[in-house]
C-alpha cells in the first residue's frame, strides 16, 4: 500500500495530541488522569480520621506549652523505608494520643501507594489504641509499619511525651 | 456440463462478457487506510498516556527513570501486540486490499518489537523498584514476584513470549515442522492472556483511572472478538454452510492432482480469481491441519476445483483422498487479483505449481484483456494445465510464452524479457511460483524500472 508510513503517522500525532489534549483539558482530566499530584513520586495525603480535621503543624514542634489538658501536634520526621517515604502528625491532649494523620507519603510507584493506603488506617487505630508508638504493626506490610513508628515516635519525642 | 466446465476452461461457454462472480468483493483501499490511521492514533495515544502519567518529581525521584521507561516500554508493547494479533486476525477487509501473504511479511517484520520491549518493560521495572527500595536486583525481582498482584503470571506470560520469539528466529523455524512450529505459535494467545491483569493492576496510567482501564479493556475485548469471529466462527459457519466433499482426485503431470470438491451454496462464496483457502480434509491422519492450496479454476457451482503438488507430506496425502472426505475451508485470502491491477493490462508469470493462482486469475479477467502469460517449467511436463491456459489466453486475444528448460537454458533477465514483451511498460506483473523464481522476477521488475505497485507476487512457500 503507497504511502503506508504518512497514515500510520498522521494517526500517531493525532492520538498523541488528543490524549495530551485531553489531559490538560479542564473537567474531563481528572477522570482519566488521576488528581494532580503535589508533592512528587505518587504523593497523596492519607486523609486524616481525626475529628477536627486535620491538624497539621508547620514547624518541627509547634504550639508547644500550652496548657495540660489542651491539644498540641507536631509532625514526625519524613521516615524511608524502601517503597517510599512517609510522616505522621499527632495530636495529643495531655499524655493521650487523640489524632494521627499522615500528611506526607511518597511511594515509587502506584502499587505501594495503594498498599500504604490501605495499611495507614490500621496503624492508625493500633496507636489511638496504644496512644504510644508501641504497636504490632500490620502482617505483610512491615517496613512501612516501621517507618510509621519511627515516625510517630519522632513526633512524640518533640512533644516531650514518653 | 458444468461438472467438464471447472475441469476445463469455461471460456468454452462462449461467455462474451464475464461478469465478477456475485460473491465477489472489491477491497476497499480506504478501509486500510483507515485502519492504518486507527493503528497510528493508537500508538500516539499509548505514547501520550505513559508520558503525562508521569511528573517531573517522580522522574527526578530515585529509579524515576527506569521506572517511567519501564512503564513505557510496558504500554508501547502490549500496544504493538495488541497490533500484531489484528495483523493475523484474518479481517476480511484488510485481507481483500493488503493479501495475507503481505500481512503475514508485516507481522513477522514487526514481531520482534513487541516482544523485545516488554523484556525491557521487566527489566527497566524492576531496576527503577530496586532503586526506589534501595533493595537488591534479586530482592527486588522477588518481592516483584510474590507481592506484587498478577505480577507472577504475567512474567510467565513473557516467558512463553520470549521462548515463542526464539522459536520464530529464523534459522530455528526452519528445522522445525510447519504445524508444530503453528501449534507452539498459538500459546502466543495465552501468554497475552496472562499478562493482561498487571497492566491494569499495577500500570501507573490505569490504577484509579476507570476510563483508561475501560478503553484498554475494550480494545483487548474486541481484539480477541475479531480473533475468534474470523479466525474460528467464520471458518466454521463457511464450512457447514457449503458442506463441501471430494467428489474426484484427478492427475495433471508428474506429482501433481486436481481435486474437485462439491458443495453446496458456492455460488456465495465470495471468491475471485487467484485467491486461496486454507483446506482442512477431515481425514483420521489429516483432519488437525490446514493447509494454504489455491484454486485453480473458478468455482462452478456445485464444484470447486484446487491443484496440488506434492511437496510435503501433506500435499502427497492429498493424491491419496477418496471421494466423500468432508472438507472444511478457511478463506478466501488473497489479494492476488485482478482488482490489485494498476496499469491497462497485464503479465502474468508462473513457475511450477504456480500457474493454479495464474490459472483462476486469467479465467477472472475480461475477453479482452489481452495479457501475456508466461510459464516456466524445467521439463515441458511441469507445465501443469498447460492446455487449458492455452485456451483461456486464446480467448482474451493474449498471448502465451512457454519457457521450457533450466535457469540457464531459459533465462528471464534484463534482455530477453522486454524482448517478449515488448510493451511491458503498459503492464502490471503478476508473478506466482517458488519462493526463490517470485524473488528473482520481483527484482527483475525493479531493475526495469517498474514501479513496485504495479508488481504482485504469490509465493507458495508458505
Amino acid at each position: 500500500m503507497k504511502r503506508a508510513g504518512w497514515y500510520l503517522l498522521a494517526g500517531a500525532v493525532a492520538g498523541f495530541a488528543g490524549v495530551l489534549g485531553f489531559h490538560s483539558g479542564g473537567a474531563a482530566a481528572p477522570a482519566l488522569l488521576g488528581p494532580p499530584k503535589p508533592g512528587g513520586a505518587a504523593a497523596a495525603p492519607v486523609p486524616s480520621a481525626s475529628p477536627a480535621g486535620p491538624a497539621r503543624s508547620t514547624g518541627p514542634a509547634a504550639s508547644q506549652g500550652g496548657a495540660i489538658g489542651q491539644a498540641r501536634n507536631a509532625t514526625g520526621a519524613v521516615v524511608p523505608y524502601g517503597y517510599g517515604e512517609l510522616s505522621v502528625t499527632v495530636t495529643v491532649r495531655g499524655n493521650q494520643i487523640t489524632a494521627v494523620s499522615v500528611p506526607l507519603l511518597r511511594t515509587a510507584e502506584p502499587y505501594s501507594q495503594q498498599l500504604a493506603q490501605q495499611v495507614i488506617p490500621m496503624l492508625r487505630s493500633e496507636v489511638l489504641a496504644a496512644h504510644s508508638a508501641q504497636i504490632h504493626g500490620v502482617s505483610g506490610a512491615t517496613y512501612t509499619s516501621q517507618a510509621y513508628a519511627q515516625s510517630i515516635q519522632s513526633a512524640l519525642d518533640k512533644l516531650h511525651i514518653r | 456440463m458444468s461438472y467438464e466446465s471447472v475441469v476445463a476452461p469455461r471460456s468454452r461457454q462462449g461467455r462474451k462478457h464475464p461478469q465478477a462472480l456475485p460473491g465477489s468483493r472489491r477491497p476497499r483501499p480506504a478501509l486500510a487506510r483507515a485502519g492504518l490511521v486507527l493503528a497510528g492514533a493508537g500508538l500516539g495515544a499509548v505514547t501520550a498516556l505513559a508520558i503525562t502519567a508521569e511528573t517531573g518529581a517522580e522522574l527526578r525521584a530515585p529509579g524515576g527513570a527506569a521506572t517511567f521507561l519501564g512503564s513505557l516500554t510496558g504500554l508501547v508493547g502490549m500496544y504493538l501486540a495488541l497490533l500484531m494479533v489484528l495483523l493475523v486476525s484474518r479481517i476480511p477487509a484488510i485481507e481483500r486490499v493488503l493479501g495475507q501473504d503481505g500481512l503475514l511479511r508485516w507481522h513477522r517484520r514487526l514481531a520482534p518489537w513487541p516482544i523485545s520491549l516488554l523484556i525491557a518493560h521487566a527489566l527497566f521495572i524492576t531496576v527503577g523498584y530496586a532503586q526506589a527500595a534501595r533493595a537488591g536486583l534479586g530482592h527486588q525481582v522477588a518481592v516483584l514476584l510474590t507481592r506484587y498482584p498478577d505480577v507472577l503470571i504475567a512474567t510467565v506470560g513473557l516467558g512463553i513470549m520470549a521462548a515463542i520469539g526464539i522459536v520464530s528466529l529464523r534459522a530455528i523455524r526452519r528445522r522445525l515442522r510447519r504445524e508444530t512450529w503453528w501449534l507452539i505459535h498459538l500459546y502466543m494467545y495465552l501468554a497475552l492472556a496472562l499478562s493482561f491483569a498487571h497492566v491494569l493492576a499495577l500500570g501507573p496510567s490505569f490504577v484509579g483511572h476507570p476510563l483508561t482501564q475501560i478503553v484498554w479493556s475494550v480494545a483487548w475485548a474486541a481484539t480477541a472478538g475479531l480473533v475468534l469471529c474470523y479466525r474460528f466462527g467464520l471458518p466454521v459457519a463457511r464450512s457447514v454452510r457449503h458442506r463441501l466433499v471430494v467428489h474426484e482426485v484427478r492427475p495433471e503431470g508428474p506429482g501433481v492432482v486436481s481435486v474437485i470438491c462439491s458443495g453446496r451454496h458456492l455460488d456465495k462464496l465470495p471468491i475471485t480469481g487467484g485467491q486461496f483457502f486454507f483446506w482442512r480434509f477431515l481425514t483420521r491422519s489429516m483432519w488437525w491441519q490446514a493447509h494454504p492450496y489455491t484454486l485453480s479454476a473458478l468455482p462452478q457451482p456445485p464444484y470447486l476445483r484446487l491443484t496440488v503438488k506434492a511437496v510435503g507430506d501433506h500435499s502427497a496425502a492429498v493424491a491419496r483422498l477418496r471421494p466423500g472426505t468432508r472438507v472444511a475451508v478457511e478463506g478466501p485470502y488473497g489479494a492476488f487479483t485482478k482488482y490489485a491491477k494498476q496499469r491497462p493490462q497485464a503479465l502474468l508469470v508462473a513457475a511450477g505449481i504456480g500457474v493454479t493462482a495464474l490459472r483462476s486469475l486469467l479465467e477472472d479477467m475480461p475477453l479482452g484483456a489481452a495479457p501475456v502469460v508466461l510459464l516456466r517449467g524445467t521439463r515441458p511436463e511441469d507445465l501443469v494445465l498447460r492446455k487449458e491456459v492455452a485456451e483461456l489466453v486464446r480467448y482474451r486475444r493474449g498471448r502465451l510464452h512457454e519457457l521450457v528448460g533450466t535457469r540457464e537454458q531459459a533465462v528471464l533477465d534484463e534482455r530477453s524479457l522486454p524482448r517478449l514483451v515488448p510493451d511491458l511498460h503498459r503492464r502490471d506483473i503478476y508473478v506466482c511460483g517458488p519462493e526463490g523464481f517470485v524473488t528473482s522476477i520481483v527484482d527483475l521488475a525493479a531493475r526495469l524500472g517498474i514501479p513496485a505497485e504495479a508488481v504482485h507476487h504469490e509465493a507458495y512457500a508458505l
